[in-house]
This record gives C-alpha cells, structure tokens and sequence, in this order.
C-alpha cells in the first residue's frame, strides 16, 4: 500500500494559544500551549518520526478542563534537526521536556507519554520528581520487561540484510534507500487494526517531515538499558497508569504490564487494539485519561 | 390516607454476617455487620423516628465493595429506650457511632449519614480526623447551622394548637393522639415523588417501631448540640476528610441553604437531586447508591487492577437473558427463544443472569450462567416466605420484594457496565424493566422486555387500599412507558392480543387491552416444546401402561404448591375407588421435600422432573396450581386438567383464568370449598376426557426471536 501524504495541514479543531521554542545547546525546540485550567498536562514526544500533532484527538477535548502543553521532539516538526547522535539521548529529550516546563512556567504538570515517550518520562519523574504529578504511558516501549516481538528481532538495523521483506526494512540501510517504502511499513505495523487509512496517513505525512538522515543519526541516541528502566520505574512516585494493546505489534502488550507492574501502576488494556490506541480510538482513550487526570491528588 | 402496614419484616436481599450490642451509660445500642471488605462503611440512623433498616437499599450493594456496619439509633429498633432526654442529644448518637467502629474493631471508617445521621456524620469526623476517611451526608441535618427548614416553625410543637392540618401536626400533643396518623403525614411529606406507597409504608412502620415517646425525646426535649450558629460552623469548619453531600430539592425537612452551608464549610461536593424530596436512599436508591460508591472510590481508590476495554469492532455479538425465577415456566420459554436467536444469528453469545430453580433447567440445557448469577438475592426464598396455605398474594409480594430487586438491579447494573452486551433480554425482569426507566441514562445496550400479563390487579378483599395501590403501580409503569420509549427497544406479550384482559388499568387510566396492543408485539404462546404427534409412544416411552388412567398433579417450581399437594394426595384413595386404575403421579419440584408429604400406596411421589411436559402431554388427566406455563402446556395437548388458582394471586385468579376461558381449557377449582371429595369427583368426571380446545400455536418462541434479533 502506497499512502498519500497530504501537504498542507489540515483544519485543526483547536490552535493553539500560545507558542514559542526553546534553546539548549544550540538546538531549538518548538512548543506549544492550550487552554488555561489549573492543572497542566504535558504530552511528551515519541520518537522523531513523528511530531506533537500525534496528540490532535486528544488537545481539543483535554484543553477544555486543562493546561495543555505540548512540544515536537528534536528531529522533526517545527523543532531543529541536530546531527550529533548524542543529541538524541533519552536525557536530552526529558531536559527538553525541563524546558518546555521551565519556559512555560509550569512548576507541575502530569505527562503522557507515547512509546518511546515512557522513556523519556521515566527519566524526567525520576529526575524531577516534584514537577510530576502523574504518568500515562501509552504502548511504552519499556525494556523493563516483557515479550519482545520475535518478527522484529530476527533482524539488525546495523547491517546490510539480503531481504527487506517485512520487519527487515526496519534497517538503516533500507531507511536510507527507501524512506517512504519503510514508513508505509511501519505505519501499516503501528495500526493493526482494520480501516486505519487515515491514522496511517496522517503518521505518514508526518514521517515525511523529516528523513532517513536525521533519524539514522537519531537512532544512535542512548536509549534505557533494562535494568535502568526498572530501576526507574520503581523509583517512580507519582500515580501511573499504563494503557496497551493487545494486538500492539510493535510493543508487546507484556511491556505494559510489566511498566504498571514495576511502577505500582493500574493498567488498561484495549482489547483489540493496535500500538497507538490514542489515535485508534480517541474517545475511549480520552475518556481513560480524563478521568485519570482528574483523579489526580 | 390509610397505609396498611405489614407487622412482618419482609425478606431481606442481605442478612447481617455479625450483630452485637454496645453499652454506654446503661443504654444499650443494636449494631450489624455487613460483608468483610477492607475499608469500613458505617451508615448512621437518623433520629428516632426510624431504625436501621432505613438503609435497606443500600446495605446489600454496598457490602459487595465495603463492610458495611449500621445501628439502630437509641429509641428504636433493637437499640434501648432511655428515658432521659438528655441521652438522646446529637453527641450521645454520634458517640453511639464510634462505640460501634470500636466494637467491630475499624479504626478508620467511611461515614454517611441521612437527615440527623448526617449531622452525626459530620461530628464525629470533626471530633475524630484520625478515624473519619470521608463523610457522605444525605439531607444533612444539623440543629442551628442555618434556620431550620419554614415547617417546623409553622406551629408551636410543645403547645396545643386548634388544628390538626398540614404541619400543625408537628406538634407532641398530636403525636401522641395519633401517631400513626402523624407518621403518615410526616412520611408523605418526606416522599413526596409519585408513587412512593412503599416507601412510605415502610417509614411508617419504623417510625411505629420506635414509639412516640422516643421522638418526643429526642427531637423536642434533648438538648440542642449546639449553643449557637457559630458554634454549629466551627464545628462543620474542623471537617478535614472529603466531604459529599447530597440535597433533594423537593426537601420538606432540610433546606438546601443547609446542606451548601456543610458543603461550603468542608469544601466538599454538591449534588443536586432535581424533582427529589428527602429520602433519595429510598426513593431513589440506584442514583444514591452510585454516588456513594462514587465518592467512597475517590476516597479510598480501589486496589490497582487491570481494566479492559475491547474496541467496538472486535466485539463478540453478545446477549444477557435475565430470566425470572418466579415458577418455573419462564426457563423453559426463554431457553426456546435463545435456542431460535441462534439460528437467526449463530454467533450469538448469550449469558444468563438467573437464580433457582431457572439455573437447573439452564444447566440441564447447557446454556452458560453468569457467575455474577450467584450474587443475585433469593427472589423465590421471598416468594415462599409470603405464602401461606396455598395462598400467595402475588402484588403485595412482588411490593415487599423492593430491596431484593435494588439489590438484584445493582448486580445487573455492575455486570453490564464491566462487560459490553449488545442485548439485555429480561423476562419479567422486573428489577431491571423499573429501574431503567428510574434511571434511564443506565440504559446502555438494546432492551427487550416480556411478559405474559400486563395489568396490576387488586384481589376483591383488598378493599380501596389494594385498589389504590394497583391504579398507581399501573400509573407508574404507563407515565414510565410514555415519557422513555426509548428503554424498551421491543416489548414483547408471550401470547396473542385476546389473551389481554379486558379490564382498567384503574380510575382515569386506560383500558389494559388497549394500552397492551398500542405498546407491545404479539408473539403468540410460546410452549418452549413441539407438541406430541404421538401420545401412545409416549406414554410407552415414559412406561404409562394403555390400560392406566394416568393423574399428574404438579405444583410448578415455587415451594408454595404443598398444601395443594396433601389435598389432592387426600383425595387419593375416593379417586382410586371411583377411577379403574388409577395411577396418580405427584411431582413435588425441586423446592419441596417429597418426604414431606403422605404417602399412600399406589401413589408416586417425584421431587423434579425433567420434561415434565412430557408427563403433562402423556396423562389423561393434571391437577395443577392456576400457573400460566402449565396450564396452557397442558392446553397445547389438549389434556383435561384441574386448576387451582392460588388465593390472593391476582395473576393466576384473572390473567391465566381469562386466557384458559378463552381456550376452553381446564376446570377451575377453588382450594376454600373444594375438599378431598369434590376433588376425586372432578378427577373421575375429567380424567380421560376428549377437549376440544382452541390450539395454540406452535412458533411463538421463533416470532419472539424474529422480534428479538433485528435488534442484533
């Protein structure tokens, strides 16, 4: 299947009220925020193969009872694209995350995290744990424990690979040939389930927004080793809940329930559901983390 | 109004799991234990006007997620009667309430509260911070916070007044001229919704059991908990635990300027109840019961466990069959509709939420029952304990049944909110027909009811009151129908329109045919069985010789057919005398003990039959009860059968007997004048005899379905 990116952004149903960027180290990070409620909400960036409009069925609804403050993880959106692989380390996105916080003067805030955004949530809570009210994590890609998926583990990244069938176009080597043809995949992989056309575009244009380059050269960026992630996860203070999909293929739903289980956590399964529940299917999800944002102590 | 109050307590959906006393200063004090949850739920009484049973909607829920401890206040129930009105003040109750948490060991505890035991509530939270997790307080009560509510200033309530109207009867001297009197008055004003009758009876009746000496005491010579205004506000000011409070705004007892004042003093939360008047517990327990659970779980957050949410799409299609367990007949009937739901769509799951005896015929057919079914409280243990010599009046049963059909909806309700379905099915389902349209939000799958009558009906000795109370239980259900349509999605009559009575719903109600074809589809009888085609190798097969005169005599499923029972069996020998062989065959069912019954010889006796519609359409003859489902299996074969419809059972006296009229069917006996010889009489004239009944059709259960499965 060839997905059809589309090139101007469409409508939104909520802009934003305010928007800026942030610099460290030279690199800048665009931010943006919605909404005025007393408590503010901070959706984290995933990996940079997408950028903060992966939130756009959930900023309309939750603007209307909180803060919202969202911003497009270095290497795409509006955000710089550095060219130093350390640039890319987790602890740079959760300092990034202590920026945005900082310049929005937002001394507290709950974070929701996609995928690879539990990561860099584990590390700020546990960082700045007094600036973390609460943690959502949504198909966390947490090494911490759980099944890997044995499709994907059959092949590196690193090296040349005589298929790229499947799974083997998650290689570098493939990225760098054909861009397009590896986000068809993987997006076709992000949403398992049946009439996702337009989830599946909309994270293609995304993708398309940034390249092969940038996240090769992000792809060295340092990641948690599972034991940190565990010893992370425990440390973790503040309430978590963890929502997953059963049919994730990209995340096995274990690694969720390892997460809530290591971070003392309540889980919530989406029985049927793909790695992106929060794009799949916004109204249950945004039932789910209202009522988990306004239970908060 | 005259309430006619039952000296009996009716069933109870729960019955306490431990029950003491605590003393303090000579004066004893009656508790219950609910359940054995984690976190302790202690329910205040109120003033001495009522006693514990005054959370009867609630307890049985509540007790499922909490351990719920109650008491009965000091002036009535089980509790003692002091006789100083110094013993009756606020503080003493409210240290009544932590006397209890003590005895049963909680050290800390939700409270809640209603009218006074809100204020008692929300004493002891100020008093104790360490003990108290949250106070929920219904109707708030609290002497000198705010004026009091205009009623109680209307008339002097020490000194005679020279009326007894409205409010003037808030007065000592009236009180003890009639206290019932007073009761009645005080209680319709507390329930002032439509249709509160039950309600209503049952406040009366506590308040009886209390005595008026106890209210004098406590409400008008006990000394006022407070000195001031101000003092009343500090006190509610030191509330530090989450704080809900809960204000019906047709209150004729605590003003709404009260409950915000506790609201705003403790910072706590404000429902409004709209169109509600002072006891929503009662009136309008499923709402009350969901905002304590509500509030309790905000408060102490229940222990982490995993939900799940299955994305529309890849739902199984899935049906609950609430099947009644009153008599037998409804499992049959049911289990022929989900078997042709099947073949109208073979991917249909059904689960079952039904008790015994449903449960064995759901067993014995392999239908799958809901484990949640276990939690369902005893209807049929209610059934019987209402009956008498074979009598049973039927409306005031299914009335005294009110807590068990809270409880039993609460269960329906948790059930289908942790689990999608995309039909509830309810066969005189009663609980959940009522309080869907009590609680219409709750109605959250396709809806379909049935039912084989339509049509309270008051048994002529029942006077004007029984009168009344039918007209407005009518009233209710035909006001619920009009304004929700949107509950039942179908409305199913098992059976054809002529099997309607023709009478009055009651005075300026409609007429019950009318309304019934206007409301509802006609399936036609559903027998749940084929006819015989071939009784001879039937009767073979079940080892009834061709010379035998074969009498069946049954009592359907309930344990209230025993009297009727020892009658026939008396009647034995006169019949054996007057019939050549004759082989009577009694069926006991499976809540009766059949060697609790006589024994004669050449007489069989059976605890339960399975397809004892087989037997029916074998016999030359069947003494039964007056129960629709087996009268018209026997009618369906054509067999000569003897009824006798239970007295006071305004169903089986009108609703089966006009339709067994109708088809021309059985000999309508009456258990007061027909004795041992008048029965062997009838059984020789009938037994063996050709009919030339009306024929009932054969496909109602798959019309039902057909109705049934556009829904799906």
């Amino acid at each position: 299947m060839t997905a059809t990116a589309v090139a101007t952004e469409q409508t939104r149903a909520r802009y934003p009220d305010e928007e800026g960027f942030v610099e460290r180290d030279g690199v800048r990070v665009f931010y943006e925020v919605y909404g005025t409620g007393e408590r503010t909400v901070l959706l984290l960036p995933t990996w940079s193969i997408i950028h903060s409009r992966q939130w756009k069925g959930q900023i309309p609804y939750l603007a209307r009872f909180f803060r919202v403050v969202t911003f497009d993880g270095r290497g795409n959106g509006r955000s710089d694209r550095p060219t130093t692989p350390s640039a890319y380390d987790e602890a740079e996105f959760a300092a990034d995350a202590l920026a945005v916080l900082d310049a929005t003067a937002t001394e507290r805030a709950a974070i929701v995290g996609y995928s690879l955004g539990a990561q860099r949530g584990l590390v700020l809570a546990d960082e700045h744990p007094e600036r973390v009210e609460g943690a959502l994590f949504i198909g966390a890609s947490y090494p911490g424990g759980g099944k890997a998926l044995d499709e994907r583990a059959r092949f590196t990244w690193e090296d040349e690979l005589e298929t790229d069938e499947g799974w083997a176009k998650y290689n570098k080597h493939f990225w760098l040939r054909d861009y397009p043809g590896f986000v068809d995949f993987f997006f076709s992989r992000i949403f398992g389930e049946p009439h996702s056309t337009k989830e599946i575009e909309d994270c293609v244009g995304w993708a398309l927004e940034t390249t092969a380059e940038t996240l090769v050269t992000a792809q060295h960026g340092r990641t948690l080793e599972p034991e940190e992630a565990r010893a992370l996860a425990g440390r973790l203070r503040c309430p978590l809940l963890v929502v997953h999909g059963t049919r994730d293929q990209i995340a096995h739903y274990t690694r969720g329930e390892a997460l809530a289980d290591h971070g003392g956590g309540r889980l919530f399964l989406v029985e049927g559901g793909g790695h992106a529940p929060h794009a799949r299917d916004p109204v249950a999800f945004n039932r789910v983390l209202h009522d988990f944002l306004e239970r908060l102590p | 109004m005259i309430v006619a109050v039952s000296p009996r307590e009716q069933s109870r959906a729960r019955y306490p799991d431990e029950e003491g006393y605590v003393e303090r200063d000579g004066v004893r004090v009656f508790y219950e234990v609910y359940g054995d949850a984690s976190t302790t739920f202690l329910l205040f009484p109120t003033s001495p006007i009522s006693h514990s049973r005054l959370w009867k909607g609630q307890i049985p829920y509540l007790s499922r997620y909490f351990r719920v401890v109650v008491f009965d206040p000091r002036g009535n129930g089980k509790s003692d009667r002091p006789e100083k009105a110094e013993a009756y003040s606020y503080w003493e109750v409210m240290k009544d309430g932590r006397a209890v948490l003590e005895a049963t060991g909680a050290e800390t505890a939700l409270l809640g509260g209603l009218c006074d035991g809100g204020g008692y509530a929300l004493m002891l939270a100020a008093t104790d911070p360490a003990l108290a997790l949250g106070v929920a307080a219904i109707s708030p009560s609290l002497p000198r916070l705010t004026p009091g509510h205009p009623n109680y200033r209307r008339y002097p309530s020490t000194e005679p007044v020279d009326t007894d109207e409205g409010w003037a009867k808030w007065n000592v001297h009236y009180w003890r001229r009639d206290f019932r009197g007073f009761l009645e008055f005080f209680f319709s004003q507390q329930l002032p919704e439509p249709h509160s009758t039950k309600q209503i009876e049952d406040c009366v009746r506590w308040g009886l059991d209390g005595g008026v000496q106890s209210l004098v005491l406590a409400d008008e010579e006990a000394p006022p908990p407070f000195a001031s205004a101000e003092e009343a506000r500090d006190l509610v000011a030191r509330v530090r635990c989450p704080v809900l409070v809960v204000h019906g705004e047709l209150d004729n007892c605590q003003t709404r300027e009260r409950a915000l004042a506790v609201a705003d003093l403790t910072g706590g939360t404000f429902v409004a109840l709209e169109g509600a008047g002072h006891m929503p517990t009662a009136r309008h327990p499923v709402k009350v019961n969901g905002l304590l659970k509500g509030f309790a779980d905000e408060v102490v957050p229940p222990a982490p466990k995993v939900k799940t949410w299955t994305r529309a799409l890849s739902r199984k299609r899935r049906a609950l069959f609430v099947s009644s367990p009153i008599g037998l007949g409804h499992a049959r009937r049911d289990v022929a509709i989900a078997q042709e739901l099947r073949k109208l769509h073979p991917d249909l799951e059904i689960d079952w939420l039904a008790q015994h005896p449903v449960t064995m015929v759901l067993e014995a057919e392999g239908e799958r029952i809901h484990p949640a079914s276990a939690e369902l409280a005893n209807e049929s243990h209610h059934i019987e304990s209402e009956s008498a010599e074979h009598d049973l009046h039927a409306f005031q049963a299914i009335r005294r049944m009110d807590e068990i059909l809270v409880a039993n909806f609460m269960l329906f309700h948790d059930v289908v909110r942790d689990e999608p379905y995309d039909l509830w099915i309810g066969d005189e389902a009663w609980e959940v027909d009522y309080f869907l349209h009590e609680n219409p939000e709750l109605k959250s799958a396709a809806y379909v009811w049935l039912t084989d009558f339509v049509g309270w009906l008051p048994m002529e000795d029942g006077g004007e009151r029984e009168s009344f109370l039918t007209a407005d239980y009518n009233a209710e259900m035909i006001e619920h129908i009009a304004r929700f349509p949107r509950i039942r999605d179908r409305a199913i009559f098992v059976g054809n329109r002529e099997d309607v009575v023709s009478e009055s719903f009651g005075p300026g109600l409609p007429e019950i045919r009318d309304w019934t074809e206007r409301h509802y589809d006609f399936a036609g009888y559903v027998t749940g069985f084929e006819p015989v085609s071939d009784r001879e190798k039937l009767r073979a097969e079940l080892g009834y010789g061709p010379g035998e005169q074969v009498c069946v005599v049954t009592v359907g499923g309930s344990g209230v057919g025993g009297d009727l029972l020892r009658r026939v069996i008396a009647a034995f020998p006169a019949a054996s005398h007057q019939v050549e062989n004759l082989r009577m065959v009694v069926v006991a069912g499976p809540r009766i003990d059949p060697a609790s019954l006589p024994a004669h010889d050449g007489l069989e006796i059976h605890a339960y039959v399975h397809d004892l519609y087989r037997h029916l359409a074998a016999c030359d003859l069947a003494v039964v009860q007056g129960g629709l489902t087996t009268s018209m299996e026997l009618t369906a074969n054509g067999r000569p059968f003897l009824y006798f419809p239970l007295r006071h059972h305004f169903e089986q006296s009108f609703h089966v007997h006009h339709r067994l009229e109708r088809y021309g069917a059985g000999r309508r006996m009456d258990f007061e004048t027909d004795g041992p010889a008048e029965i062997a009489a009838a059984i020789a004239d009938e037994i063996g005899r050709e009919t030339e009944y009306r024929p009932v059709e054969t496909d109602g259960a798959a019309r039902a379905a057909r109705l049934i499965a556009e829904l799906l």
